[in-house]
């Protein structure tokens, strides 16, 4: 762990359970921010709640750990009074498409240029599995157990079509690709929106037969497809959206 | 020389000059003229940024946002916005974050009567968001004295490292007065939170020293939260305002606040107190409440700031709850002569 410089090395180890995305995508922000310079003069973490909301306090830089849904508001503000500071949201899919889909929309439409980072996981986890925004048709969690009866929110749709703001889709094992994203969204004065579509082993792959962690996610990052750059992208599709979002 | 301004006009010049960096809010009657005034300021001067959050959950984050990112930073008000900024509140308390609020208090609940004036959020300010908590609080009651307050609430909020609210109503910030703002000195707290230089974690869970999360341990919560009361005290000490208006052989005290003593004539028959800082109430007024026989609170609403002094002062108190119907000096006196 040592060479992770950007991360508090006494806060290790994370407190994510096995099988969870959220670990490697934080590991490879940290690889991001050291490797381009990205430091507590310059950078800062706002997060929301739930498990990713843990997710600010372990890196070396000014963070804070908001309400639930408001970070992209705290973020916002934030980066109004202080132009030249890089601001990272890092938020669960409750955060930022139930709760506070409000804000991200209308984020969206001001052209904040804040980064999101999205931890979908697709359900509540640390609530302990209760069935989210984005949790599939038909998928059988602690508040749905005949089946989720609605449809799900698809965030690309959301980021991309009214406002034509940067919009990437990865997963947690896809790392060229999120490093690729994250490049692209720091190189643009736009408000900037990484989905990370991950498993919730715990909660949801476990309670839906799956028996091992690490395969669970293996199989579930392989239902998607990477197609690089592209100009749409389809449900079990990953990759980024080209020439949205103005640049630098 | 003195010029004429009113409530909102007057509290978007002090803002100023308590070097206020940041407004955001949200349209609401009637507070809506202080975010048009802030809007205005922000075109004649750079240093002001000023934001129209979607809601007022937004705005209160937005506040925060700005807080933490250096500059001083206020939002503004009603009681149904009040309501939704409460978790914000709570927020900004954990965290010591330093901000002010203004609200400009109407006649609930619910939406009420959106244009009359009311006192109706005195308690909410003190018990609205969950959990302990606790905030300055300060109720003026005219142009000057609007000026003044809103320097103060800055200077104490950036001291106590907390939200400190501002309670207006309808009928003060549309007042028009006149004031004479040349050759003013004041003082001038430095805002020393900002973000992007050190490693500092804020959370709204209970963290130790290091900003680590320790949601296991009471002892750290106790130490927290009273030295957090502690410092909320010591800082309105510094910050006790009130107006004392004493008849000579008076057996009867009144307590008023707001533009409620605007309108009661002075008598033989009682002294009048006026707390300005509602919130912590002054420590004198159990010392002269002593002086007394018969104490009465005139309020606008159903007896929120007599039902919380009569545990303050330990003693049983007689409310006359008006509404903006009874802002008429023959109507008060007849109320008041009812009761002594």
């Amino acid at each position: 762990m040592k060479k992770y410089k950007a991360l508090k090395q006494e806060r290790m180890p994370f407190n994510w359970c096995p099988g969870c995305g959220i670990n490697i995508i934080a590991l490879k922000l940290s690889e991001f921010l050291e490797k381009n310079d990205y430091t507590n003069k310059n950078t800062a973490i706002i997060s929301g709640i739930g498990c990713s909301g843990r997710f600010a306090g372990y890196f070396n830089m000014d963070t804070m750990h908001t309400t639930h849904g408001r970070a992209i508001p705290t973020a916002e503000g934030l980066k109004l009074v202080n132009p030249n500071l890089n601001v990272i949201v890092v938020c669960g899919d409750g955060d930022l498409l139930s709760i506070g889909l409000n804000h991200t929309i209308h984020s969206s439409r001001r052209n904040a240029d804040i980064k999101v980072i999205c931890l979908n996981n697709s359900i509540y986890a640390m609530t302990g599995g209760q069935t989210s925004p984005t949790t599939q048709k038909g998928w059988i969690t602690q508040t749905s157990p005949n089946g989720n009866k609605y449809e799900s929110i698809n965030a690309y749709k959301i980021i991309c079509k009214p406002f034509n703001r940067f919009f990437a889709r990865i997963t947690p094992l896809s790392r060229e690709l999120f490093e690729k994203s994250l490049y692209e969204a720091f190189s643009r004065k736009s408000f900037s929106f990484i989905e990370v579509v991950l498993p919730c082993y715990e909660n949801d792959f476990r309670r839906n037969g799956s028996r091992n962690p690490s395969l669970a996610l293996k199989l579930f990052t392989e239902k998607y497809k990477d197609v690089g750059y592209t100009e749409n992208l389809k449900n079990n599709e990953i990759g980024i959206i080209k020439n949205h979002g103005n640049k630098r | 020389m003195k010029n004429i301004y009113n409530g909102s006009q007057i509290l978007v010049k002090a803002a100023m000059k308590a070097s206020v960096g940041f407004f955001a809010g949200y349209p609401i009657t009637p507070a809506t003229k202080i975010l048009e005034n802030f809007a205005l300021e922000s075109y004649k001067n750079t240093n002001l940024i000023f934001l129209q959050s979607e809601d007022e959950i937004a705005a209160i984050h937005h506040v925060i946002g700005a807080s933490i990112g250096g500059k001083k930073a206020m939002t503004a008000t009603s009681g149904p916005g009040f309501s939704l900024m409460q978790e914000g509140l709570d927020l900004a308390f954990a965290c010591s974050i330093p901000l002010v609020v203004v609200n400009v208090m109407r006649q609930g609940p619910s939406t009420g009567m959106p244009t009359k004036s009311s006192q109706g959020d005195l308690l909410q300010t003190q018990f609205g968001p969950h959990g302990d908590y606790k905030s300055i609080v300060f109720y003026p009651n005219s142009i000057e004295e609007i000026y003044r307050i809103t320097i103060e609430a800055f200077n104490a909020s950036e001291e106590a490292s907390s939200p400190v609210i501002i309670l207006l109503d309808a009928a003060i910030s549309n007042l028009y007065e006149t004031i004479d703002l040349k050759n003013r000195r004041v003082k001038n707290v430095k805002h020393n939170l900002i973000f992007g230089s050190l490693n500092r974690h804020l959370s709204g869970l209970v963290t130790d020293k290091n900003g680590i999360p320790e949601t296991d341990n009471f002892k750290i919560y106790k130490a927290w939260i009273e030295q957090k009361f502690k410092k909320i005290t010591e800082v309105s000490k510094r910050y006790d305002y009130f107006e004392y208006i004493r008849s000579k052989n008076a057996v009867n005290l009144i307590i008023s606040f707001g533009p409620v003593p605007r309108f009661i004539s002075i008598s033989k028959k009682y002294s009048i107190f006026r707390p300005i800082t509602l919130f912590p109430t002054s420590g004198k007024l159990i010392d002269i409440s002593k002086k007394y026989k018969k104490i009465i609170v005139i309020e606008m609403n159903e007896g929120q700031y007599s039902f919380y002094l009569k545990s303050f002062i330990k003693r049983d108190i007689e409310t006359i709850s008006i509404t903006q119907e009874d802002l008429d000096p023959d109507k008060l006196s007849e109320k008041i002569n009812e009761k002594i």
